[in-house]
């Protein structure tokens, strides 16, 4: 009786062994900054679906993947949960002038400024409503020799309205270099995307630029909200 | 017992006697050697059979997961490449291009394998030089079609030219991806190959004719990612070593690949249009509707069928359960997924204007971009039938879709949004009813399903476009209600693409050839029973495939080579048209058309990204990744 006592005890010991945690720690460093223009030190206006891609590669991997994170619609960023290690950061298909990757150090949240040259700066933003239409004027500055291929005035119920995410664009294509004496106006009729643009709501409208250059992006004033 | 032990021990002796056989050199019984299989010719055909089941082809049983999707309980839902596409809506789903949608990878290399292991014997056969020139000529025509499919997907692949053999290095198996101008350039020399090889029979195989018409498609394509290219840029490591891309000035050379093929195959006289010279619109609209139904009446147009002779799990098909009109359902729960879309319908041109798009105009103020809906302030164009809006439009429209009131199966086919009250209100897409006079008018034409086909969503069974669906199914037996069950075969390869692709490729390069390619498209306008001979451009060049080609699975890949996906779908609507029955003119029975957007879907967006599809494995394959994945 002693004797399976004892195997009992020793059976029951042995099944509450168990291995320490050999998890690894969970992601608790960071990166989080602003794209930022080298001439004003305004931050540069973004599209957070369909935009600028932060693409990041970690250190010590091989074959490495490529990840990216994407930017808030102000022109800033913030990715919390990353492995303190060496990461390649470089900018990717943006609405400024390519940065070269540059390797950095992540530890802690740690934070990284892009200084960048917008392709375009959209000046003197005017966004009004007259009965059902919308008029934005404004005036554009390139810093880039390109054609500026179209602009556009940008309209959806959520405030993080731009070219690839809206509800209804009303574009004009100009295939050719900006005038920056040239006052732009684009005009929307809402009544015209009534099934679409809700009234009794409000709606965000913004004033885009794309330069015709590879996998470029708009470039946008901020968006303005307007009830309609 | 002594007697027992001495047997025991006589029998333990013996064993003890007995050999081994030469095992490790025996054959193996129960696999058949090369040369067994390929000097009987009933052996060639079983391998080959093998072979082309594995082919690419995009035919009914081609869906978002891959090729052959007709096995035991199919079950996709019934979403098809065209409803990727401006062509069709799914009545319920209102998915887009997924990362993972449209893969043929590791079945792309096994079918590689396997022709490379029979194109590795084929000098050792004991067959005749003939013989071994069509198995060459053949084996050459499966890989050049392999090549094209994993080359439209991913751009450059590797490229293995040769069976590999293990001999216990695996690293040593693994190929580096080519660029994709060596990928698109040996898979037209795997063309010539074939060409030069194969003889001119005409059967289910490939023969020199089939072998010139997938040259024609692949050099069309790798001329039209060559020019077009850079309305979509891309970067990336893939795009920096060559992997993707080609560069614009190849573009003229894959033309005129694309143009000497062509010329070739129609300059053989080998094929031609079926029934060209139709009486009537009508005659026009049902010869068409009779090709596809059986291509095996069309022995003059179809250069390669795929048989889907027999019902049952991987052999037959499920369009006609599927895509057919819900009156007709026969008891099939899932019926009306595949709806045409009112974008598709402006396209088909009308007899009184030729060469022009007309989109179909439903109100006086001729606006046809208003999508808002139903609005009284609107004076909309009255019509005594569902169908006289369309009449008028080329013949194809009619044997492509089935229109609201039209018969399918000697059924009329009742497609109905809604009506409009004798007090000038509205009940659209809201199943009810109304007694005027003594007469009860439903909002769907019907009082339940299925006695109507549109707009109910009911099991999404109805078509929420106003259209229905008609190419390819079989209008002369009642559907099947069960998986498999539809026996029609596909056209891989018809005279007629052939004529397109010979006149796109002469639009498109400013060849010398213009008058051909004139004549080659009016020839098909001409059997679509358009008289009047019109000029040829590049825009009139695409009308006329999107509406001779719809719902072949082309359009996709017309969208991808020449690069308009991106624009043609950014926030994308794809459109109805709502037939509304117009109570206010009682007791005549009038109708009325709105021009909507999808009832039920959201805008789409093509990723350019998508433009190649993403590799996988790369992990143990170690190949470079395409752009963005």
């Amino acid at each position: 009786m002693n004797k399976i006592k004892l195997m009992l005890l020793i059976a029951g010991m042995i099944s509450l062994v168990s291995c320490s945690k050999d998890n690894y720690d969970a992601p608790n460093a960071g990166l989080h900054g602003s794209f930022i223009d080298d001439a004003t030190n305004e931050l540069v206006q973004q599209d957070i679906i369909g935009g600028t891609q932060i693409e990041f590669i970690e250190h010590g991997y091989d074959p490495f993947e490529i990840q990216t994170m994407i930017v808030k619609t102000d022109g800033t960023y913030a990715n919390s949960l990353m492995f303190a290690n060496t990461y390649t950061i470089q900018p990717k298909r943006g609405n400024f002038v390519e940065l070269a990757p540059q390797d950095l150090q992540v530890n802690g949240q740690t934070q990284l400024d892009f200084r960048v040259v917008p392709y375009i700066r959209v000046l003197q933003p005017s966004i009004t409503i007259a009965g059902t239409i919308v008029t934005a004027t404004f005036k554009l500055q390139q810093t880039v020799v390109n054609n500026v291929r179209k602009i556009g005035l940008y309209v959806h119920s959520d405030s993080r309205v731009g070219e690839p995410m809206r509800l209804v664009a009303s574009e004009q294509n100009l295939n050719a270099p900006s005038d920056p004496n040239t006052t732009y106006t684009l005009t929307m009729d809402v009544a015209a995307s009534s099934s679409i643009l809700k009234t009794g709501k409000n709606h965000y409208f913004r004033i885009g630029a794309l330069i015709d250059a590879g996998e470029a992006k708009p470039n946008y004033a901020p968006a303005v909200m307007i009830p309609l | 017992m002594k007697i027992n032990h001495l047997k025991i021990a006589i029998l333990v002796s013996a064993l003890f006697f007995t050999g081994c056989k030469k095992v490790l050199d025996l054959q193996p019984t129960d696999k058949l050697q090369a040369n067994a299989i390929f000097s009987d010719p009933e052996g060639v055909k079983i391998f080959m059979a093998n072979l082309y089941y594995q082919l690419p082809i995009e035919d009914f049983a081609f869906f978002r997961g891959g090729f052959n999707q007709n096995g035991p309980g199919p079950n996709n839902g019934g979403f098809a490449a065209a409803m990727v596409t401006d062509e069709a809506v799914h009545s319920e789903f209102g998915d887009f291009i997924g990362d993972g949608d449209f893969q043929w990878w590791d079945q792309g290399y096994k079918l590689l394998r396997d022709v490379n292991l029979l194109l590795d014997v084929v000098p050792e056969l004991s067959i005749t030089d003939d013989e071994k020139k069509a198995l060459v000529g053949e084996g050459s025509f499966i890989k050049a079609f392999a090549y094209f499919a994993l080359a439209k997907r991913y751009g450059g692949v590797p490229l293995i030219k040769v069976s590999q053999e293990y001999t216990g290095d695996a690293e040593a198996l693994k190929v580096p991806r080519s660029t994709e101008k060596e990928t698109w350039d040996y898979t037209i020399e795997l063309c010539d190959l074939a060409i030069a090889n194969l003889g001119t029979t005409k059967s289910r195989r490939a023969s020199k004719y089939t072998a010139l018409a997938l040259k024609s498609r692949v050099a069309l394509y790798a001329a039209s990612l060559a020019k077009f290219g850079p309305l979509a840029p891309m970067s990336g490591a893939a795009v920096s070593a060559n992997l993707v891309g080609l560069a614009p000035g190849d573009a003229a050379g894959y033309y005129q690949a694309c143009i000497t093929a062509s010329k070739e195959l129609i300059s053989s006289n080998a094929y031609s249009l079926f029934r060209p010279n139709p009486a009537t619109p009508q005659e026009a609209a049902e010869n068409y509707r009779v090709l596809f139904e059986n291509p095996n009446n069309a022995p003059e147009e179809a250069i390669l069928i795929k048989g889907f002779s027999l019902p049952g799990d991987n052999q037959g098909h499920n369009y006609d359960i599927w895509y057919g009109p819900a009156q007709n359902a026969n008891s099939w729960p899932h019926p009306g997924r595949m709806n045409p879309t009112l974008d598709l319908v402006d396209q088909y041109e009308t007899y009184a204007s030729p060469g022009t798009i007309n989109p179909v105009i439903t109100s006086t103020d001729n606006n046809i971009s208003d999508y808002n809906g139903y609005s009284a302030a609107r004076t909309y164009l009255t019509f005594d039938n569902p169908t006289q809006i369309f009449e008028g439009r080329d013949a194809r429209l009619w044997g492509t879709a089935v229109l609201p009131g039209s018969l399918w199966k000697s059924v009329p086919i009742i497609i109905q949004a809604g009506y409009v009250k004798p007090d000038g209100s509205t009940t659209i897409r809201t199943k009810e009813q109304i007694v005027v006079g003594g007469v009860t008018y439903h909002t769907y034409g019907g009082p339940e399903p299925p006695t109507y086909s549109g707009f109910d969503t009911y099991g999404g069974n109805n078509t929420r476009t106003g259209f229905g669906f008609k190419k390819f199914l079989n209008q002369n037996a009642p559907v099947i209600p069960g998986w498999n069950q539809s026996t029609n075969d596909f056209i891989e390869f018809r005279y007629a693409e052939v004529l397109l692709n010979f006149a796109e490729a002469v639009v498109e390069s400013g060849s010398a050839d213009i008058a051909e390619a004139t004549a080659a498209i009016n020839a098909i306008r001409r059997r679509a029973g358009h008289l009047t001979t019109i000029a040829i451009t590049p825009e009139l060049v695409q009308r006329e495939r999107k509406v001779e080609l719809a719902f072949e699975n082309k359009r996709m890949w017309d969208l991808m080579r020449r690069r308009e996906y991106h624009t043609e779908f950014n926030n994308r609507f794809k459109h109805s048209l709502l037939p509304l029955l117009d109570l206010r003119q009682l007791p005549a029975v009038k109708y009325i058309f709105v021009r909507v957007n999808v009832p039920n879907s959201n805008s789409v967006t093509f990723q350019p990204k998508s433009y190649y599809r993403s590799i996988p494995g790369i992990g143990t394959n170690g190949l470079v990744q395409n752009p963005q994945y």
